[in-house]
């Protein structure tokens, strides 16, 4: 991906990847010795410049760093597909490289470790399912699940790694007192909302200048 | 195999309550010549970052020395060290680099013998394996 | 909700009226090729044909490309049996499910099974991107909507034009239920939902753990379930202490009791032991209230439901005109 190319800057995002340990300062400054090291050994000159800013997912933040983006040949971006794209996006003439493989958006479910929880689609039925969300947490998004792949309260598709999210949502209401609800058959979900509906975008009237 | 060009040093990082105070008894030796020694608070200050920037930096190869199991100050400071010493070797070995240009050992502060050897035997794998 | 009556048929097909008959019904499987090659098909309905009432044609079954239900169902009929389509969720949207279903019912098809479907991952392109646009649950209601409300699902009629009449594709509906999933006592609100969505006939995993099943039904008598839907039972028979072991330990949902597994090790004659236990079960449940009929899962051993149904004293099939 980066053959061919001179003047490599690796660029970090300070928010979420920082987080999550993927792409900020402290990854950037990983790579960035890796790749000088392989240069090295290989006998290749290029030169890899590394800086991080607070995000990539906003215009404002790419200040600091437009000269080093513009003195570039390419910039390896170490955000979230969001931030790769919005680079691309302001900086129109840079090329701009991936730096990770986004998988997913979810939360630090204990040291070291991530899990996906939402999906984004538009119109949240969490409210129906103990605060759980089926769409994400099961591995075929059932709304009238749980599959009969549902063992020891894991997913046959990973029995070692993944939990059931039926069974949660089961465990959950039953705790709550609401496994009624679980009874009325929930009817077709409107996915045009989802990304397959296109994708998304949100205007905020008050917020517009 | 070709021997190591003189400007390139050996770092040792030593945990400052166990091999630091260790390297206090090694005597005057010459077959130590080349090879720096750092004071680090705990082995478990060690990660891909600070090894890598060091091979960047005109290090050989680094070794980083830590208490034994089980007799960190920090409790379980070594123990991180050893998860992060194998995190920067997968790095390396990605990387098409040699993973033995890193390298974690354990000594207690009583233990320079031990130390001695463990940094010649380091010393010997980077003469070995040396490729520039 | 759903009875099942002579009086007033929902498809028509034989397997509606046995059952709607209130007599002991009995399904097999017919699992299509792996290829175009439809010489499979009629060697298997030969085995089938005049020993059941029907047969399920399974839809890329664990994730597996396979000839397509439809066609293979058409082929089959074609051999004298009757078929019951599967459709699964995994590879069509309700666009080409409902499609489908046109298609099925033009062509003569009168039931239809309906399944979340495996996953992916289980089958021989786990690369693939799986739809999971409805579960099955779901899959019953649209089903039942457009042959009862006569709609789409989206809330159109089934019909050419404002002035043209609407035909509808008038299916007997089915569903699937492992009483040994996880967790239990949502297995029989599972099958009540099944029930609130539209569905005539539940089919069950195979059953080994009778206890267990007992427990289910018991579950499924206490909410009333039994006489709104026909429950046909399922069983498969074991070649092999080896194969009962298999099950036991890889099929997700499955427990084989160790008694069955030592009468096969124990059993000089293993396949005819193993046939013997089956015939046996289907005596079991029989007794068990609520048990409609039998769904005989003889895994690539079609050659033996003839002797089983033979066996369990189920022969002749009832005709129906």
């Amino acid at each position: 991906m980066l053959t061919g190319y001179s003047k490599v800057l690796i660029l970090g995002c300070g928010t979420c990847v920082t987080v999550c340990m993927a792409g900020g300062e402290k990854e950037v400054g990983i790579l960035a010795s890796t790749l000088r090291l392989a240069n090295r050994k290989e006998g290749r000159s290029v030169a890899i410049d590394e800086a991080t800013i607070e995000r990539q997912c906003d215009r404002e933040f790419f200040d600091t760093v437009r000269d080093r983006i513009s003195n570039a040949d390419a910039v390896l971006s170490m955000a979230c597909g969001v931030g790769v794209q919005f680079l691309a996006e302001v900086f129109p003439d840079t090329i701009v490289l991936p730096g990770l493989d986004t998988k997913f958006y979810g939360a630090t479910v204990g040291q070291g470790v991530w899990a996906e929880r939402c999906s984004g689609c538009g119109s949240c039925v969490i409210a129906d399912f103990g605060g759980i969300c089926p769409v994400t947490r099961c591995s075929k998004g059932l709304l009238n699940g749980p599959c009969g792949g549902s063992q020891n309260g894991k997913c046959e598709v990973d029995p070692k790694g993944t939990d059931c999210g039926w069974q949660l949502i089961y465990d959950r209401m039953k705790k709550l007192g609401q496994l009624s609800k679980l009874e009325t058959v929930t009817p077709l979900k409107d996915w045009s909302t989802t990304r397959f509906g296109g994708p998304g975008t949100i205007v905020k009237e008050d917020a517009l200048p | 195999m070709r021997a190591r060009s003189a400007a390139a040093r050996i770092t040792v990082l030593l945990c400052e309550n166990s091999a630091w105070k260790a390297s206090a008894e090694l005597p005057a030796d010459s077959a130590l010549r080349g090879v720096d020694f750092v004071k680090i608070p705990c082995s478990g200050r060690v990660d891909a970052g600070l090894l890598l920037s060091l091979l960047e930096h005109g290090s050989a190869g680094v070794l980083a020395v830590g208490c034994p199991k089980d007799d960190c100050t920090f409790l379980r400071g070594n123990y991180r060290a050893e998860k992060r010493v194998s995190a920067t070797r997968a790095i390396l070995r990605e990387a098409g680099l040699d993973e033995g240009l890193v390298r974690l050992s354990f000594v207690s502060a009583m233990d320079a013998h031990r130390l001695r050897e463990s940094v010649l035997d380091f010393k010997r794998y980077l003469d070995d394996n040396s490729s520039s | 909700m759903s009875t099942l009556t002579l009086e007033s048929l929902k498809a028509g097909s034989r397997l509606e009226k046995i059952l709607a008959r209130g007599e002991f019904s009995v399904t097999a499987e017919l699992g299509p090729p792996k290829s175009a090659d439809t010489s499979l098909i009629a060697a298997k309905a030969k085995l089938l044909a005049g020993n059941i009432d029907a047969a399920n044609i399974t839809d890329n079954q664990t994730a597996i490309v396979r000839m397509s239900s439809i066609g293979a169902g058409l082929l089959a009929m074609r051999e004298g049996i009757e078929p019951i389509i599967q459709i699964t969720c995994r590879d069509r949207n309700r666009i080409a499910i409902q499609s489908d279903v046109l298609g099925a019912f033009a062509l003569g098809v009168r039931n239809i099974l309906c399944l979340t479907g495996d996953h992916q991952k289980f089958g021989n392109h786990p690369t693939s991107k799986n739809v999971f646009d409805m579960d099955s649950v779901q899959l019953i209601q649209m089903l039942a909507c457009m042959r009862d409300q006569k709609k789409f699902a989206c809330g159109e009629e089934i019909r050419n034009s404002k002035k043209a009449p609407v035909v509808e594709p008038r299916i007997l509906i089915g569903g699937a239920e492992n009483p040994f999933g996880d967790p239990l006592e949502f297995r029989a609100i599972r099958v009540a939902k099944k029930v609130a969505a539209g569905v005539d006939f539940i089919q069950t995993q195979c059953i080994y753990d009778m206890d267990r099943f007992e427990e289910f039904m018991r579950l499924v008598r206490a909410r009333g379930l039994h006489e709104k839907v026909k429950i046909l039972a399922g069983v498969t028979p074991l070649k092999s202490a080896g194969m009962a072991k298999y099950m036991r330990d890889s099929v997700a949902g499955l427990t084989v009791p160790d008694s069955i597994i030592q009468r096969l090790e124990k059993a000089a004659d293993k396949a005819a032991e193993g046939i013997r236990i089956c015939i046996e079960q289907i005596e079991k449940l029989r007794e068990i209230p609520g048990v409609a009929g039998v769904h005989i899962m003889a895994i690539e051993w079609e050659e033996k439901v003839a002797e089983i149904v033979k066996g369990a004293g189920l022969l002749p099939r009832p005709q129906v005109e």
